[in-house]
């Protein structure tokens, strides 16, 4: 019951540069972690934020920044070689399931879905199929590396600029005439989820979702991230809720808290 | 088991500062084994407390700033307010400030709510830059504030004080004295203060925070234990209770109930399931009938 739990002090051992605003840092530290995990990301002096796991495990871990706000202002100011304090990993990931499997994530919000594809045993299943959604072709993230593991690859943008034009839900729906699916995974901004898990609902599949909420100690102490009305702990027992622990949360898609705890709509 | 007049399914307490920002959070514990909870401290405006890292571990324990987060009174009665509309276990509405009138503002706020007992957080210890000297460590102080917070409130009030003060159980019955209906004690202690040895820097933004955990529990047990020689209002015990057994040592010192917060970091929000088990499993063994029979009973060596 009672253990130490330091932070890992590393260095940033290579920084990808992934379009204007975001950011990828890796580290070669080996890093035991599920997809959909996240990591609490400490710049001394500065702050520590939650990230979710780009990937990870004996070679390394990587995380993805947007650049949003101090914090991160201060993230893109560092330089390979520069420490940073990580804690975790934290929280409940995906489970691996299913043989005909669709993801379907949107804008900056696909870190996990990244890791799930890359850890999903390809000859475990039949088909994986992965829809990629961003306002334009110049916001879609990891596209070398979803076309390289899937069977079959779809950008959405929401202005046509590649792909199918709609959004990732859209698509998904295209999709689904003439394909079955039995497990589909979402991470998306939440209000793509949203749509996407009301679609899943009425076509009673089952799904996992990765969700975001402010997360201030990720170790179930603070409050922060509690979702009403089932006082559901995020980061402990998500931030990847399974079909039947997400549908009680009225919460979702609707109202989330600030850092000082209160509520705001979506 | 009954807390100052109001009937209560168990004597764990959840702690100021513990989850307590959502009424779903609250509900939570209270179907987990807890007979009461008590919400974050809430101060006149929302606060968003200090950067993280907030909180680090050590091996005794840990040590936290959180630095009083919370979303402001209004917001956090709404919350009270939801919570009673399925929950009738009591609300311990804990309210901080950083003046006397602060405090009778929130007091006077807290009586148009639905809250059942007030607290003073007297003695948070991660905001002495921002507020100075806790309250709790000066005996005038804490006379001052109960006397003034009992003329306007019209809910029971629980001071909350500080292991930091060298006379605690003087400043507990001065506390008495000038109306305080019941107490909870401790807060966390110190400063304290975790390294990170490879950055050479300490692991907490806020360089240091206030220890609670398995650590302070002997600290708490004697303090308490002298507190509750001292005064004869009932006593909120906290401080680093993790199990059943925790418990119970700390009621046989003389807390009338005991409030839990840093197991639920070692046990999840299931802590109250356990401690609850693991309690109801000792009194079975050792034939006591109702949880009131623990408190006090400690027997001291001649």
């Amino acid at each position: 019951m009672m253990f130490r739990e330091m932070p890992l002090t590393l260095p940033v051992s290579r920084i990808r540069k992934e379009n204007d605003t975001l950011r990828t840092f890796y580290f070669d530290q080996p890093l035991p972690a599920n997809p959909g995990q996240f990591i609490m990301v400490n710049i001394h002096g500065v702050g520590e934020k939650p990230f979710s796991l780009l990937t990870a495990g004996i070679k390394g871990f990587a995380f993805t920044a947007k650049r949003l706000g101090p914090f991160t202002q201060a993230l893109f100011n560092l330089d390979v070689g520069e420490k940073l304090a990580i804690r975790g990993a934290f929280g409940q990931g995906f489970t691996v399931t299913g043989k005909k499997i669709l993801m379907v994530g949107g804008g900056y919000a696909t870190p996990p879905l990244h890791y799930l594809a890359q850890q999903i045993r390809r000859d475990s299943i039949e088909q994986l199929v992965i829809v990629n959604g961003a306002r334009s072709a110049a916001d879609l993230l990891y596209v070398e590396e979803f076309e390289t593991v899937a069977d079959v690859y779809h950008s959405a943008t929401d202005d046509g600029s590649t792909g199918f034009h709609g959004t990732a839900v859209d698509c998904m729906q295209e999709l689904m005439k003439d394909q079955d699916f039995d497990q589909v995974y979402v991470s998306g901004p939440e209000l793509m989820s949203a749509a996407a898990v009301q679609v899943l609902n009425k076509m009673d599949l089952p799904y996992e979702v990765c969700l975001e909420r402010y997360m201030k100690c990720g170790v179930g102490v603070c409050g922060s991230c509690v979702m009403d009305p089932t006082g559901l702990v995020l980061c402990m027992e998500g931030p990847v809720l399974k079909k039947e622990h997400l549908q009680p949360v009225t919460d979702f898609g609707h109202f989330h808290r600030d850092k000082t705890g209160c509520v705001h709509s979506f | 088991m009954h807390f100052l007049g109001r009937e209560i399914s168990s004597p764990l307490v959840l702690a100021s500062g513990i989850l307590g920002i959502s009424f779903s959070s609250l509900q939570r514990v209270i179907s987990e084994g807890a007979g009461m909870v008590t919400t974050k401290s809430l101060s006149l405006e929302p606060r968003a407390g200090h950067e993280g890292p907030i909180l680090a571990e050590f091996e005794g324990g840990m040590i936290n700033s959180v630095g009083l987060t919370n979303p402001g009174i209004e917001e956090g009665l709404l919350e009270v307010e939801k919570y009673h509309e399925s929950c009738d276990a009591p609300v311990i509405v804990s309210i901080f400030g950083g003046s006397q009138q602060d405090f009778v503002k929130l007091a006077e706020r807290v009586n148009d709510s639905v809250g059942d007992f007030l607290e003073l957080n007297l003695s948070c210890p991660n905001v002495e830059d921002e507020f100075k000297r806790p309250f709790a460590l000066d005996i005038d102080k804490v006379v001052d504030m109960v006397s003034t917070v009992k003329q306007v409130s019209e809910l029971p009030v629980l001071p909350k004080l500080s292991p930091n003060a060298l006379d605690l159980a003087e400043i507990a019955s001065a506390a008495e004295q000038a109306g305080a209906d019941g107490l909870t004690l401790i807060n966390t202690l110190g400063h304290g203060m975790v390294v990170d040895a490879i950055a050479g820097r300490p692991v907490l933004k806020n360089n240091f925070g206030g220890i609670s955990g398995p650590c302070i529990k002997p600290l708490a047990i004697k303090l308490i234990n002298d507190v509750y020689q001292a005064v004869s209002i009932p006593i909120i015990g906290t401080g680093g209770v993790t199990t059943g057994l925790d418990a119970v040592e700390m009621m046989m010192a003389g807390a009338a109930v005991v409030s839990i917060g840093t197991a639920v970091y070692y046990r999840g929000v299931t802590a109250f399931t356990h401690i609850k088990a693991e309690l109801d499993d000792f009194m079975r063994q050792q034939d006591y009938q109702h949880y009131e029979d623990l408190i006090g009973v400690l027997e001291m060596n001649p």
